[in-house]
């Protein structure tokens, strides 16, 4: 009995996402079991969906991180469909999906021309994306002016705010995008190339594997998850401003490290990422509910991460 | 004669990885002044007992000795301390630091903390005159080539005035000049009381420079005797524990098929203007001194790098390819000499390497069809007869395993055309001679191979034409009759063969 | 001159000459832009305008070395603006307090090597990746910073703010002894070591090159620099900021790049990096005093990074096509 468990353990511990989804586990029922009411299904459900947004924004970031990329970019793509939105939507449509179309292929067009800067101009990603997030920080300021645009379009709404049969419909959204980046990556051939980018470039582009075009593939499916999370956050929130996007940079970041991606590429899966944003925003949670100073705040937050890397994030010598 | 003493020696050692043991009781002493040659296929155990001897690695059991005397606690520290100095194949160069720096490097004469550079100057230069570095003590060593730079890390190696200089490989990557530079130093450390260990596949440098062996063969020692008396054959009777039989399968005929590749002026890289015409069925050589443009001319024809022509047609379309895909879909794969590097994807599995190439051609509706892979790969590994659990990262292979890895993969597209760029390069016999065989039959299945190679014997006995290579450009054409060693060697040097067509 | 004859025979000497190839293109661009600036700005060449000019530059020069020390060796850091503002509270807490200037002078330093060095033993001894475990670092040296000092406010004497801020150029002098500094540093055999454990740290390590010792030595060095950097800003801002050093993270790696430092260790010169701070600083200088909305600059400021970072990559693509 004693031994079998030690080999569940073993086994866990060589599986990054399982061992992450222990993770939660055991900090649920610890915080359910000592906090009242963390364990009452209102409060879980809130939970998931702060996770559903983290979850979409890092299934992007996921993909582009497996190729041996990264996308800095995410944040200000938030903020600019969360802007853009409600000023872009037709009144015409009383749906408001056309706003929702053309949010969404202005954020995938952004992601785009990432993808065309880090193949074409050669521009390593951390600076291409980090470069578009400056300037559409410029551009916002154009258009929004620093005052916050509240949203009217009913389908952003409905997706932030309904909760059909009881789940929410932006979880609902996150386990569609789950399942479509999980088959993407280990059903596709497409996913098999960018693990294989994300490992060696080089032998992967002798190989016959046309690296300009999963760059621009990835990036701009990577600005589309933004642009969805944007959404989402919008309808949340009700309303959006400069700034809105931005604490989802380094979270859409940590959650692929805490699923057990590798960051230099080439190992890992979104299958981790799911149980990491979840582990972000409970730890997150927990972390206000003990009414902490702005400062102790951060240290925990910081310190959990720097932990929580050690168990799951070791990666051989560079 | 007085017994003289080892300065290095490791006695009965065992050394095993994860419960398997790769040197099983092992000796070997290096004496002074005596040039001592280690030999045996990749996986014999022979990296094992290199890193053993430097300090990298310890032995389960058994004892190292210097000077007689065992120490317990070895480290590369302690080797560096007592003289012992390896040249890995494996460069250990900084390619932003100057030469004279990263031949210091580790070792620097100081002065008040602050590296000598007057001190450096001087003793740097010293060594580059020994290895023929002729280049400015300050020019990085990143502008240097390959070969150039394996005898930068020599020198490095000298500058510690090593009692023992352990060489793997060291002529891997050199041309014939740099080569015969080599050997003469070879020689004149031996005379100075040096022991050296020489490490190499090619068994006519061993033979020529060499004055003892020791055979390895799956981490046993097979022989520990003089080299006088031995010939080649009997050699790799010794590393293969068997006869050997002719390494190159015999030359025949071959049956010329439509021409697949006709080039006028084509130029990609360091080629220049370069005319070139194949048919299918021929193996055809590209030979001369390392870096010469050969690389860059097969990079140039699979679409890897920019490339222009007079006229080009290459497996029936017209212009030079503009990528790699354009290149597959034509029917050309490429096999890359370094294969760590450009040919695979070290830390992914067997399985997914030998499907890089064809996962869009097995894919159904867009998605994986795992069955379909799975035939795909069992033929592949049976067909190739590659060992090893197919789901294992391909880095735990032997050299040679690896090698037909990257071979293997390009089969499933049926490639009209195969370049290859140097394929046995650190390749253990049986795996070489399994590899010739493979490109015969290609051949003969109406392949066009393309075999560029640094090892002149190989493009002797396989070639049906020879295309040698000087300072880009195609500098002669050799045909099957006119084909040596000697015509090879002599047109790389500019000394132009009777009868040959440039 | 004298170098210029000593450099024919001298090793040392045609080394540093050999680092500034490939840098003459940068050197022209910051020269003009330089001359650009002097004839917008005659001040410039007064010895308080001058003197203003480089306090303006000084903390992004700091900063930009600080993460090109990093860069060369193979590492990044996302924790620099936090450590700067970390770097800022305790000069602004220890200073009036028994510890007087001196003593806060002494803390900030020792804070920044001892935070520095702590990061650089994680990155080295526990093999994680240097751009989380100063991702992570970055909330908890930003949560430090808040503790001490939860908003704006504490004390920097006035003859120190004087002395480093005021009309004077100390500012420059200091930055010409730190470069003497790093040359220094460059010529011995642990500086070396940061370049060969960037390029190749399995060679350097089978070289005798003590790797992880280099590594520690790289960020503790760094973090010394960049928590200077906060005593400066406290220094001319005259008080203690949590937050003031948010900018500088990004800044400095924009610096390092401009300056033709690269990502994967081994490549790229201090020199230069330098000289890319000078350029950014310039810029944003120049674009300030035309000016240009917050927009424009913005825009213009990502344009100039992509630029230098694709020019280079291009050229050498075309001249490598035959």
């Amino acid at each position: 009995m004693e031994q079998k468990a030690v080999s569940i353990l073993k086994t866990a511990l060589r599986n990054p996402p399982l061992l992450t989804l222990l993770l939660v586990a055991l900090v649920w029922l610890a915080a359910s079991l000592t906090l009242r009411g963390f364990g009452a299904y209102g409060h879980l459900r809130y939970l998931l969906e702060l996770s559903a947004v983290i979850g979409i924004v890092a299934a992007g970031q996921t993909l582009v991180i497996l190729m041996g990329g990264i996308d800095l970019s995410v944040g200000a793509i938030i903020t600019v469909t969360a802007i853009l939105l409600p000023l872009l939507s037709p009144s015409a449509d009383p749906t408001g999906l056309s706003g929702l179309a053309i949010a969404l292929a202005i954020a995938t067009g952004i992601g785009f021309l990432n993808g065309a800067g880090a193949a074409y101009l050669r521009v390593p990603p951390i600076i291409m994306t980090l470069a578009m997030a400056t300037f559409l920080q410029g551009l916002l300021v154009i258009v929004a002016g620093g005052s916050a645009v509240s949203v009217t379009n009913a389908a952003v709404l409905w997706l932030g705010q309904a909760r059909p049969l009881g789940v929410p419909s932006g979880v609902m959204l996150w386990i569609a995008v789950s399942a479509v980046v999980l088959v993407i990556i280990h059903r596709t051939p497409l996913g098999a190339r960018l693990l294989a980018l994300g490992a060696n470039p080089l032998a992967s582009r002798l190989s016959g594997i046309n690296v300009t075009r999963s760059m621009l593939v990835l990036y701009a499916m990577s600005g589309f998850f933004a642009g969805l999370a944007g959404i989402l956050i919008l309808g949340m929130n009700r309303q959006g401003y400069v700034g809105i996007g931005e604490p989802y940079l380094l979270t859409s970041i940590a959650a692929v490290v805490l699923g057990g991606t590798s960051i230099l590429g080439g190992r890992g899966t979104y299958a981790g990422t799911i149980p990491g944003a979840i582990l972000l925003v409970t730890t997150t949670a927990l972390i206000t509910v003990v009414n902490a100073s702005p400062g102790w705040r951060s240290i925990m937050f910081g310190s959990l991460i720097l932990a929580l890397l050690l168990i799951s994030g070791r990666e051989g010598r560079r | 004669m007085m017994k003289t003493l080892p300065l290095l020696e490791a006695r009965q050692v065992f050394k095993g990885f994860f419960g398997n043991p790769v040197l099983k009781g092992v000796d070997i002493a290096l004496e002074p002044g005596r040039v001592h040659a280690l030999l045996g296929e990749n996986g014999a155990g022979k990296s094992t007992l290199i890193n053993l001897l430097s300090g990298a690695l310890r032995p389960d059991s058994g004892e190292i000795r210097v000077d007689g005397v065992p120490v317990s606690r070895f480290h590369p520290a302690a080797a560096r301390a007592a003289g012992i100095a390896v040249v890995q194949q494996e460069l250990s160069l900084t390619a932003e630091l100057s030469i004279a720096e990263n031949i210091g490097l580790g070792a620097f004469p100081r002065r008040f903390g602050l590296i000598d550079y007057a001190a450096l100057s001087a003793r740097a230069s010293e060594v580059c005159e020994l290895v023929g570095l002729t280049e400015s003590l300050c020019t990085p060593v990143g502008d240097l080539s390959l070969g150039r730079r394996q005898m930068v890390e020599i020198a490095k190696a000298l500058f510690r005035k090593p009692r023992v200089l352990i060489l793997d490989e060291p002529t891997s990557s050199l041309s014939a000049h740099e080569a015969g530079i080599l050997s003469r130093l070879i020689e004149r450390l031996r005379g100075a009381g040096i022991a050296l260990l020489y490490i190499s596949h090619r068994l006519n440098e061993v033979q020529a420079l060499c004055s003892h062996v020791t055979v390895l063969k799956d981490g046993v020692v097979t022989a520990d005797q003089p080299l006088a008396g031995i010939d080649a054959q009997g050699l790799v009777r010794l590393m293969v524990g068997r006869d050997a039989g002719d390494l190159f399968p015999a030359w025949e005929l071959p049956r010329r098929g439509e021409e697949l590749i006709r080039l006028r002026g084509f130029s990609s890289g360091l080629a220049r203007d370069v005319d070139f015409s194949a048919s299918a069925g021929e193996i055809v050589g590209i030979g001369g001194l390392v870096g010469q443009g050969q690389e860059d001319f097969l990079l140039g024809l699979y679409g890897a790098m920019g490339s222009s022509a007079r006229e080009a047609v290459i497996a029936g379309r017209s212009g030079p390819l503009k990528s790699v895909e354009a290149a597959n879909a034509a029917g050309l794969a490429y096999v890359p000499a370094d294969r760590k590097r450009e040919g695979l994807v070290l830390p992914h599995s067997i399985a997914s390497n030998l499907l890089l190439p064809s996962l869009g051609r097995i894919a159904k509706l867009g998605l994986r069809d795992r069955g379909a892979e799975r035939n795909l790969v069992a033929r592949l590994v049976k067909r190739l007869r590659i060992k090893g659990e197919t789901s294992r990262p391909v880095q735990a292979l032997s050299g040679g395993n690896q090698q037909k890895v990257a071979l293997a993969k390009w089969l499933p597209l049926a490639p009209s055309v195969l370049l290859l760029n140097d394929p046995t390069r650190g390749v253990d016999i049986e795996t070489k001679r399994e590899i010739y065989l493979m490109l015969k039959s290609f051949a003969r299945e109406g392949t066009l191979i393309i075999l560029l190679s640094s090892d002149t014997p190989e493009l002797v006995h396989l070639c049906d034409r020879v295309t040698v290579f000087g300072e880009g450009r195609a500098v002669a054409t050799l045909p099957r009759e006119l084909i040596s060693e000697e015509a090879i060697v002599g047109a790389a040097m500019g000394i132009n063969p009777k009868g040959s067509a440039p | 001159m004298n170098i210029a004859f000593l450099s024919r025979q001298n090793l040392f000497f045609s080394v540093q000459r050999r680092r500034n190839r490939g840098l003459n293109g940068l050197y022209i661009v910051v020269g003009l832009f330089l001359l650009a600036y002097a004839m917008l700005f005659p001040g410039l060449l007064g010895i308080s305008g001058f003197s203003k000019f480089t306090q303006n530059w000084f903390p992004l020069a700091l900063v930009t070395m600080a993460q090109a020390l990093l860069m060369l060796n193979g590492g990044i850091s996302l924790a620099i603006g936090p450590l700067v503002s970390l770097g800022a509270v305790i000069a602004a807490t220890t200073m009036g307090g028994p510890l007087g200037p001196i003593g806060g002078l002494l803390a900030v330093a020792a804070s920044g090597l001892l935070v520095g060095a702590l990061i650089g033993v994680i990155v080295a001894q526990l093999r994680l990746p240097a751009i989380i475990v100063t991702l992570a670092g970055s909330f908890i040296i930003g949560g430090i910073a808040l503790i001490i000092l939860p908003r704006p406010g504490g004390f920097i004497p006035d003859w120190l703010s004087n002395l480093l801020a005021g009309n004077g150029p100390v500012a420059f002098g200091l930055l010409v002894l730190l470069l003497v500094c790093w040359k220094l540093f460059l010529a011995t055999p642990l500086g070396l070591g940061i370049y060969a454990v960037g390029d190749n740290p399995v060679g350097a390590f089978r070289s005798g090159v003590p790797v992880d010792r280099v590594r520690v030595t790289a960020f503790a060095l760094s973090g010394l620099l960049t928590a200077l950097v906060g005593l400066f800003v406290a220094a001319q801002t005259g008080s203690g900021d949590p937050v003031i050093g948010t900018p500088f993270t990004l800044n400095s790696i924009a610096g390092a790049v401009l300056g033709g430092v690269g990502f994967l260790g081994g490549k790229g010169t201090m020199r230069g990096a330098i000289c890319g701070s000078l350029l950014l600083s310039v810029m944003i200088n120049v674009m300030f005093f035309l000016g240009f909305s917050p927009v424009t600059q913005y825009v213009a400021q990502g344009l100039i990074i992509l630029a230098a970072v694709a020019i280079p990559e291009l050229t050498s693509q075309w001249s490598r096509k035959p």
